[in-house]
């Protein structure tokens, strides 16, 4: 696989992205900035019609030959013994999670185009989201750590910029100070990794890296670094990915456009997480602790999130903990050994999530904002009928009913966690009845019956007109189906494994995908019913108190406001957060204040004012007066004579 | 009997150059310099040198000193301030009565030694003053006639030059 | 009697000396190296006497014929840096100039 070249797919990936943004910026964007979309939006169907034709090809569908590849494509830099490569890496959960990435983001950029018009940051907002979008494709096709790292922070980046697309708003601001902080935090992890690779290994290509690794084991034993490697790799994927310690962050980033959520959520960003403990997977995998704390993490964000999920009044806040529920489930299911259905569900939840936002856009665009509460709406099933058909298949996607698509990832993951027993088997139950309460209860309070509360219809609210809604339809149309293609992700991953060197494949099980790779067989007298059974219950439970005690939501509030204002903190840990970041901003303050600027900088400068002082002092000596030159003379005459004399 | 008018004189002189040097006025300043000089000039002529005392009275006292008396008057005469001080041209009255003093005293005690003895001063020895021409005009006589040129090159660039004027 | 002869010189020099490094107006300078000078030409006439040396007594010649040279030369230096509006001080000659 090595050794071939690149296909112009692969190239198109890049070069339509780039060129279409740099055409935007400086021939569009000066001429007529309201057409600033038209060669991003061209730029994104290529992209899509070059990810399926990779996926297509790593497949081998349609007698497109030529399998998956890596290849090297410029030295970027070299220094000393190593050099970072700019490659391309089209592999199966590569391309698996590109094809995703691309449809969906290029549906959204569909979305986007109508969402933002007339908006005075049109070109910019464009401009940045392809960006956005690139950063994506750059970060799925690298084919080493280094590059991978390059768009990593070109993703937080972008997302830094459309959260505070907004900038006059001073949540905007913060929320993307915030999300770029927290990333931050994530990325200093990501790049003590990325120094303990380079230094353990000599190399950042993924596939030299499982090489090494593989012969290493075979030897009987692991570098010594990696287990901090992997520690590390999960603390920045637990940033990116919004899990439980870095997650806060997420939830906060609503405050951008809906179409940035929709994206950040669905295609972009969130996803890099999960994709980097993918990729990093044989690495995490060979420390046997390893897993299990991953696994951990993912079962706890997902509890965690999705019962604050079912206590939020903001449409689009509830969309965000659901999404941190699910990426603790993709992170659940690789703790679990189960990296194909990690990346099927990244797929599917990229379909679902991405609906679910632009629905929640559509709801608030037809109230006139930019987010909606639930007090603002309600039964508005018969006024945006297609917005109500798109949500409510995402939302049977989410909630895992058959034959959606959240049922064949979602579920098969929780099934998964019942295999492996333990007290994670009980969280998928949980996480089950969590996920249906909390979507099925938005999807209630939206857009059925009528509460005394709500403003609900009294806004008259109506569909936004197709160029809203054709972009979603299509998305649920894939939502509603991507299910049935879970043999193609679990072939397009197995086919990525498969990729790797006969060498190391032959070294059997230390890639630890021998797991359980596959995506397990529809078992309906299983886990699948048990999960059935829960979210049934979950979808019960919020019948009841949305439609038949419909005001239960609102009376629980006023009775319990202390109840809500610990839901509200996240049980404790947003303050506690603020606590932290208090802490160390007063750190910094003092770092800045006292160490930098008095101590250091009065060293620094005392230094210049001594040096000052005795230059000003020794100039004394040579002002260029006769009478200090004759006095130098003199003495110096004097010593040449005492010199002569003695 | 020598001994004592060397000490007598180079006393004088050494008063009179610590005068020079702490005064503030120039002009005091050169007229001592001017008293120091007669000094050395009579020490000369007491260690049998006279033609070089007769020199250094004639060259410092006849000609230099005068040169700078006038020079010094010439930029006291600059009415710019901070040149006030130059415009005193008042002589200590302690410094010219100490001045007559230490000659009249050493006109007395030449004529003293004059009349005990009958070689006050050290005679110009006939050898030496052949040795003197001998080394000025011939084994010396490029370096004479160098320092010859220097004077009248000295000599013109007093010449008052015509832009200045 | 050389010791006071070197006496004499060493307090006449020192204060020639002392009077071209401590004071700075250019004609005390000046006054100052023609102090230096006649100082040096006290011991070296001593010496001269001492030794029956003609050849001492042609330099110290020599050397006051140099010292009235370079008072003159000395004096209308001054006089040029007065006319230039520098004054009489060291201090007005620490730049240079054009």
């Amino acid at each position: 696989m090595i050794g071939i070249a690149v296909p112009l797919a692969a190239k198109l990936l890049f070069l339509a992205p780039v060129a279409a943004i740099l055409f935007a910026f400086f021939v569009v964007r000066p001429l007529k900035p309201e057409w600033t979309h038209w060669p991003i939006l061209l730029s994104c169907a290529i992209v899509t019609a070059s990810s399926f034709y990779l996926a297509a090809r790593v497949l081998g569908l349609f007698g497109i030959a030529g399998g998956s590849f890596d290849k090297d494509v410029l030295h970027w830099a070299a220094a000393g013994k190593w050099a970072v490569d700019f490659g391309l890496r089209v592999d199966g959960p590569g391309a698996a999670v590109l094809a995703m990435v691309s449809l969906v983001g290029s549906l959204i950029h569909v979305y986007a185009a109508a969402y933002m018009k007339g908006d005075p940051g049109f070109s910019r907002f464009f401009l940045v989201f392809h960006l956005f979008f690139l950063a994506m494709i750059g970060l799925l096709t690298a084919n080493n750590y280094v590059q991978l790292y390059l768009f990593w922070e070109l993703v937080g980046l972008a997302s830094y910029l459309l959260v505070g697309y907004w900038f006059h708003k001073e949540s905007a601001r913060r929320a993307a100070l915030q999300a770029f902080m927290t990333n931050r935090v994530g990325d200093f992890g990501f790049m003590l990794a990325l120094f303990f690779i380079l230094s353990t290994f000599n190399v950042a290509h993924f596939n030299v890296i499982y090489v090494k690794l593989a012969l290493t084991q075979q030897q009987g034993g692991i570098p010594v670094l990696l287990p901090a490697i992997g520690a590390l790799l999960i603390w920045a994927a637990c940033a990116k990915s919004a899990q439980f310690p870095l997650y806060f962050w997420l939830p906060d980033a609503m405050e951008g456009p809906t179409p940035t959520s929709a994206l950040m959520h669905a295609a972009t960003m969130v996803t890099a997480g999960v994709f980097l403990l993918v990729r990093s997977w044989p690495l995490i995998s060979a420390v046997p602790y390893l897993p299990p704390v991953v696994a951990g993490i993912g079962a706890f964000t997902a509890i965690f999130s999705a019962i604050i999920a079912s206590t939020k009044k903001d449409l689009k806040r509830i969309l965000a903990y659901s999404t941190v529920s699910h990426l603790g489930i993709m992170m659940m299911a690789l703790g679990l050994n189960q990296v194909a259905l990690a990346i099927f569900h990244l797929v599917v939840h990229g379909f679902f999530k991405a609906v679910l936002f632009l629905c929640a856009g559509n709801v608030g665009h037809a109230i006139h904002k930019p987010t909606a509460n639930v007090d603002e709406v309600g039964g508005w099933r018969k006024a945006m009928p297609w917005t109500y058909a798109c949500f409510l298949i995402a939302a049977l996607s989410l909630a895992g009913v058959y034959p959606f698509g959240g049922f064949f990832s979602k579920d098969a993951i929780l099934d998964a966690a019942w295999e492996n027993g333990g007290l994670i088997r009980w969280f998928s139950l949980l996480i089950s009845f969590g996920s249906a309460f909390y979507i099925f209860r938005m999807l209630f309070l939206t857009f059925h019956g009528s509460r005394p509360e709500q403003q609900g219809l009294k806004a008259h609210p109506h569909e936004a007109g197709a160029a809203f809604v054709a972009p979603v339809f299509v998305i649920a149309l894939g939502a509603a189906g991507i299910g049935f293609a879970a043999p193609y992700v679990q072939e397009l991953v197995l086919a990525g494994w498969r990729g790797l060197p006969t060498s190391v494949a032959a070294v059997s099980g230390v890639l630890n995908l021998a797991g359980s790779p596959l995506i397990p067989k529809l078992d309906w007298h299983g886990q699948f019913g048990l999960s059935g059974l829960m979210a049934a219950l979950g979808f019960g439970l919020s019948y009841y108190l949305t439609m038949v005690d419909a005001s239960w939501d609102w009376r629980w509030r006023r009775n319990h406001p202390r109840l809500e204002a610990v839901f509200e903190s996240d049980f404790g840990w947003k303050p506690f957060v603020a606590l932290l970041a208090g802490a160390v901003g007063a750190f910094a303050r003092f770092c800045g204040r006292v160490l930098d600027k008095r101590w250091w900088d009065g060293a620094v400068e005392g230094s210049a004012g001594a040096a000052h002082g005795a230059s000003e002092a020794l100039a004394g000596y040579s002002a260029g007066r006769l009478n200090d030159y004759l006095w130098w003379m003199a003495a110096g005459a004097a010593l040449l004579l005492g010199g002569a004399l003695r | 009997m020598t001994l004592w008018a060397v000490i007598l004189a180079g006393a004088v002189a050494a008063a009179f150059a610590g005068v020079m040097l702490f005064s503030r006025s120039l002009y005091v300043s050169a007229v001592c310099l001017l008293v120091v000089l007669l000094q050395t000039g009579l020490i000369f002529l007491l260690r049998g040198a006279a033609l070089l005392g007769f020199l250094q009275v004639m060259v410092y006292a006849g000609a230099v000193m005068v040169l700078v008396v006038v020079t010094i008057m010439a930029t006291g005469g600059e009415p710019e301030a901070g040149f006030a001080r130059f415009a005193d041209f008042s002589f200590p009255r302690w410094l010219a009565f100490a001045g007559l003093a230490a000659a009249a005293c050493e006109v007395a005690l030449t004529l003293y030694l004059g009349g005990a003895s009958s070689a006050p001063v050290s005679p110009a020895d006939p050898a030496m003053a052949a040795g003197f021409s001998t080394a000025l005009f011939s084994s010396y006589a490029l370096a004479t006639e160098a320092v010859t040129l220097l004077l009248f090159l000295a000599a013109l660039a007093v010449l008052p030059d015509k832009e200045a004027a | 009697m050389t010791s006071a002869v070197w006496a004499v010189t060493g307090v006449l020099f020192a204060a020639g000396l002392a009077m071209v490094v401590l004071r700075r107006q250019l004609l005390a300078m000046l006054l100052g190296v023609e102090l230096m000078l006649a100082a040096v030409n006290v011991a070296l006439v001593h010496h001269a006497g001492l030794f029956s040396d003609a050849q001492a007594m042609a330099a110290v010649a020599i050397v006051i014929a140099i010292a009235a040279a370079e008072a003159v030369v000395g004096l209308s230096l001054i006089l040029r840096v007065l006319r230039a509006g520098r004054g009489v001080d060291a201090g007005g000659l620490s730049e240079l100039r054009g």
